[in-house]
C-alpha cells in the first residue's frame, strides 16, 4: 500500500490577490477579480473583462526582488516566481534543498505575452538588444527553469502542457513520484499570463463572453480569461508528520483520461468526464455520496458546461453535492486553472466553507441540477472533487480529503 | 528504476530516410544551408483526406509517426499516449501570431491557435486509436522525450499487467524559427555540408533540425530488441557532474566502462557544448564504439528521439553503419548502449539501453 500524499504548502497569485489570506477573504466576501482590462495591450481592452493581476511586470519584479525594466523575465516567469515566493514564505527553502524533490510545472503558452509584443522587431535584421534576451523565452519550460535557477534549487523537473488541465496533471505526476518513493516532496502547479494570443484565440473560437461569465447558466456566453500561478507542496504523509507540518489536505484520488472524441470539444454526453470522476472516486475508495463539494471546471462555454453538467448528474444523480465553478472569481486561468481550483478546494476544506457559483440565474434546460448559489460556512466538508478539462480531450479529476 | 522499459517498435520521420528503415542512409541526405528539414512520407495512409487538408505539417507528421509506430507493433489501441514537444507546432504559432499582428486582432482564423496547442497531437492520436486512457504531454526543452519515457515507467510501475504505451516527441524547424534563433547563435553561420558538421566544432552553433520519433513501449519484452534500463536528466550540468552521473548510472546497473559497446553522443558541433561532450567521449573504454547522429538529423530539443531510434536500429540490425561512427571500438557485440545527449539550452540526458 503506497503512502498517502498530503499538501503541506500553498503559494498563489491571481486576480484575487497574493497568498492564502487574500484568497480566503475574497472567496468569503465574494469579491471578484474579473474586471475591465487595464494592463493587457489589446484593441479589445474596452470590450472585455479579464481576471487580470493588477501588478505590472515592474511591480512583480520588485515584489520578487528582481531588477525592473527589461530584465529578461517574461510575465509568465514572473507570476510563477511570485507564486513560489508565496509558497516559500511558509515553507523553509532548505526542505527543498536538503533532499531530492520534484518540481512539476505546467504552462500553456510560455512567454507569449512578451513574444507577441516584440515579434515584429525580432523579425527585423537589427533587432533591438533589449529584445534579444527574450528570444528564447517563448517555450513552456522557460518559467520552470527560471524558478529553479532563481531559488537555486536542484529538483527533478518537468513541464506539462495539456491545455486547461495542465496543472492538475502536474499533481498526478508529483503524487506518483512520492507514492513510488522516488521523492519525499514535490512542488506541483503551474502558471499562465494573459496574452493577446490566447484572448484572440478563444475569441476567434467564439468562446469568450465580453461580460462576466455565467457558468452552468442557460444563458451563458462563454468564458472570461484570467491569469494566475499557483503551487502546492505535496509530501509523503510520514515526512509531513515527522516534521510537524501543517497539512491542508490529503490528495486521496486522481485520474487522467481522454475523450478520444474531438480536437477541441468535449464528448457531448460527458462520457470522458464521467469516467475520470469515477476513476478518481475509485482511487480514493469513496462513494459519490461521500463527496461534500465539487469544484467544477465550469468554463461557462456552451460545450463544457453542458458536458460537465451531464457528467456530474450521471455520476452523482439529480441531487448531487453542492457544486460550483469559481471561474467568475478569477477568470479561466488556463494552465493555472487546475492548481488554483485545487487550492480553492483545499481552502474550502480548511475553512469549512462552500464557495458559490457567482452570476448564476437560470438553470440549464438539459440539466436537472443547478450549481450552488449561496456562500455557506460550517459546511462539514470531508472530500472535495476538483475537475479540469482541456482541449485535446484531456480530462483530469483530483480529490482532496480532510486530513 | 525497478523494471526495464522495453521498446517494441520505433518510428522516425527525420531528415534521413528513416520512415522506411530499410533505406536508411541510402542515400545520406545532406544540407548546404544549415537547415535540415524532414523527408515527408505519404500522410494519406493514416489521415483522411478531409482532415488532412486543414492540418499543418507538424500535426500530420506527429500523427503519422505515432500511428505507424503502433502499426509496426501490431497495436491498435495503446494503453496510454505520452507525447512531448519542446516548441509545439511552430508553423501554426507563426501563422496565428502574424495574423494577430497584421490583422490587428480582427477576424482571426482559429486554426493556427488550435493546432499550436501543445497537446493537439495527443488529442488526435487518442481519437484515431480510440484510446480513452491516460494521456499526457511534456514540454520541457531537452528533457521532453526523456520525460515521456520516464512517465511511461512511472505508470508501468503501478501495474502488473502487460501494457503497451505510445511514447514519442516531435519538433519543427521553419525558416522563420531558424532566422530568429540565429540571432542567439543557435546555428552555424556557414555550413556548406551538414554531413561534416562535427568538423566545425570550433565555432558556436549547430545545424537546424526537426523530426518526429515515436516508440511503442511496454513492460513485456515480447518482440522487443532492446530496453531502457536507466534514465537521467541533468539541468545545466558541469563536466564533472555529468561524468559523475555517467559513473553512477553504470555502477547502479553493475556495469563498468568496458561493458559499454556503444556510446551514442549527442555532440552537435557547437563549441559551447563541447565541455560536456568531449570528456564523456574521451573517457570511454577502447572497447567502446562512439556513434554520433546530429550531422544526420540536425539539432533540436527532441533530437534525442533520433538517437534513441538509432540505438533501437543498432540492436535490431546488430550493426553500426559507418556514417555514424565517430570512433571505432574493439567490441564486436551490441549488448549495452549508453546514450548521452546534450542540447544548446544546457540540458543533458543519459539513457542506458540493453539488448533483449
Amino acid at each position: 500500500m503506497a503512502e498517502r500524499v498530503v499538501v503541506t504548502g500553498i503559494g498563489i497569485i491571481s486576480a484575487l490577490g497574493t497568498g492564502i489570506h487574500e484568497h480566503v477573504n475574497a472567496l468569503k466576501q465574494q469579491k471578484i477579480g474579473v474586471c475591465p482590462i487595464s494592463l493587457l495591450r489589446t484593441i479589445h481592452a474596452r470590450e472585455f473583462v479579464l481576471g487580470e493581476i493588477k501588478m505590472s511586470n515592474d511591480e512583480l519584479s520588485s515584489y520578487i526582488g528582481l531588477p525592473t525594466g527589461d530584465n529578461g523575465y517574461t510575465r509568465t516567469a514572473l507570476l510563477s516566481l511570485a507564486a513560489m515566493k508565496d509558497l516559500l514564505s511558509e515553507t523553509d527553502i532548505e526542505l527543498l534543498r536538503s533532499e531530492a524533490f520534484a518540481f512539476i510545472n505546467a504552462n500553456t503558452v510560455g512567454g507569449m505575452s512578451k513574444m507577441e509584443d516584440i515579434y515584429a522587431d525580432v523579425l527585423k535584421p537589427d533587432t533591438l538588444q533589449h529584445n534579444i534576451k527574450y528570444i528564447d523565452t517563448l517555450d513552456c519550460a522557460e518559467s520552470t527553469e527560471r524558478v529553479v535557477e532563481f531559488y537555486n534549487l536542484k529538483p527533478f523537473m518537468a513541464t506539462i502542457s495539456t491545455a486547461c488541465s495542465s496543472s492538475s496533471n502536474s499533481f498526478i505526476m508529483g503524487a506518483r513520484m512520492i507514492r513510488q518513493g522516488l521523492v519525499k516532496r514535490a512542488v506541483c502547479g503551474g502558471g499562465d499570463a494573459l496574452s493577446r494570443f490566447t484572448l484572440n484565440g478563444f475569441y476567434s473560437l467564439k468562446n469568450v463572453d465580453k461580460k462576466h461569465c455565467k457558468p452552468f447558466d442557460q444563458n451563458r456566453g462563454g468564458l472570461n480569461l484570467g491569469e494566475a500561478a499557483g503551487y502546492c507542496l505535496l509530501e509523503a504523509e510520514s515526512s509531513a508528520m515527522a516534521r510537524g507540518a501543517k497539512i491542508y489536505g490529503v490528495l486521496s484520488g486522481y485520474s487522467n483520461t481522454n475523450d478520444a472524441y474531438h480536437p477541441t470539444a468535449p464528448s457531448p454526453t460527458g462520457e470522458g468526464a464521467i469516467r475520470t470522476m469515477k476513476e478518481a472516486l475509485n482511487m480514493a475508495g469513496i462513494n459519490p455520496s461521500e463527496i461534500s463539494y465539487i469544484n467544477a471546471h465550469g468554463t461557462a462555454t456552451q460545450n463544457n458546461d453542458s458536458a460537465e453538467g451531464l457528467a456530474i448528474q450521471h455520476v452523482f444523480g439529480t441531487k448531487p453535492p453542492p457544486f460550483s465553478s469559481t471561474k467568475p472569481f478569477t477568470g479561466h486561468t488556463l494552465a493555472a486553472a487546475g492548481v488554483i481550483e485545487a487550492i480553492f478546494s483545499l481552502l474550502a476544506i480548511n475553512e469549512q466553507i462552500l464557495i458559490p457559483n457567482l452570476n448564476f440565474e437560470t438553470k440549464m434546460e438539459e440539466l436537472e441540477i443547478a450549481p450552488l448559489r449561496e456562500y455557506a460556512e460550517n459546511a462539514n466538508l470531508q472530500h472535495v472533487l476538483s475537475n479540469s478539462f482541456g482541449f485535446g480531450g484531456s480530462n483530469v479529476s483530483l480529490i482532496f480529503s480532510k486530513a | 528504476m525497478r523494471q526495464p522499459l522495453y521498446i517494441i517498435s520505433a518510428c522516425s520521420i527525420s531528415a534521413q530516410h528513416t520512415y522506411d528503415a530499410e533505406t536508411f542512409l541510402n542515400p545520406v541526405v545532406t544540407s548546404g544551408n544549415g537547415q535540415m528539414y524532414v523527408i515527408d512520407p505519404d500522410y494519406k495512409k493514416y489521415i483522411n483526406p478531409v482532415a488532412i487538408r486543414r492540418m499543418s505539417r507538424m500535426l500530420k507528421r506527429g500523427i503519422t509517426a505515432g500511428m505507424r509506430c503502433l502499426d509496426d507493433a501490431g497495436i491498435k489501441t495503446p494503453d496510454a499516449i505520452i507525447v512531448g514537444t519542446s516548441r509545439g507546432s511552430v508553423t501554426d504559432m507563426e501563422i496565428f501570431l502574424h495574423e494577430l499582428i497584421e490583422l490587428e486582432e480582427n477576424a482571426l482564423n482559429p486554426a493556427g491557435f488550435i493546432q499550436s496547442t501543445y497537446n493537439s497531437v495527443n488529442g488526435w492520436l487518442a481519437m484515431l486509436t480510440k484510446c480513452p486512457s491516460y494521456n499526457q504531454t511534456f514540454v520541457h526543452r531537452g528533457f521532453t522525450l526523456e520525460l515521456c519515457l520516464f512517465d511511461a515507467m512511472l505508470n508501468l510501475a503501478e501495474t502488473t499487467e502487460t501494457k503497451h504505451y505510445l511514447a514519442g516527441a516531435f519538433d519543427e524547424l521553419t525558416p522563420e524559427y531558424f532566422y530568429i534563433r540565429n540571432k542567439i547563435d543557435y546555428y552555424k553561420k556557414d555550413l556548406p555540408d551538414s554531413f561534416h558538421l562535427l568538423e566545425h566544432s570550433n565555432t558556436p552553433g549547430s545545424v537546424g533540425g526537426e523530426g518526429a520519433h515515436f516508440f511503442t513501449v511496454s513492460n513485456n519484452k515480447e518482440n522487443a530488441a532492446c530496453a531502457l534500463h536507466a534514465l537521467d536528466m541533468l539541468h545545466k550540468p558541469t563536466a564533472e557532474s555529468l561524468q559523475q552521473a555517467v559513473d553512477a548510472m553504470l555502477a547502479q546497473n553493475g556495469l563498468t566502462p568496458d561493458d559499454i559497446d556503444i556510446l551514442i553522443s549527442g555532440m552537435n558541433g557547437d563549441s559551447r557544448t563541447r565541455f560536456l561532450t568531449d570528456p564523456v567521449v574521451a573517457s570511454v573504454s577502447p572497447r567502446t564504439t562512439v556513434a554520433v547522429f546530429k550531422h544526420l538529423c540536425g539539432e533540436y530539443d527532441t533530437a534525442s528521439g533520433f538517437g534513441l531510434w538509432l540505438a533501437n536500429y543498432f540492436f535490431s540490425k546488430q550493426s553500426i553503419p559507418a556514417e555514424v561512427v565517430y570512433k571505432k571500438g574493439t567490441s564486436e557485440r551490441i549488448q549495452n548502449i549508453l546514450f548521452c545527449n546534450v542540447t544548446i539550452s544546457g540540458n543533458a540526458t543519459l539513457m542506458l539501453l540493453k539488448g533483449v
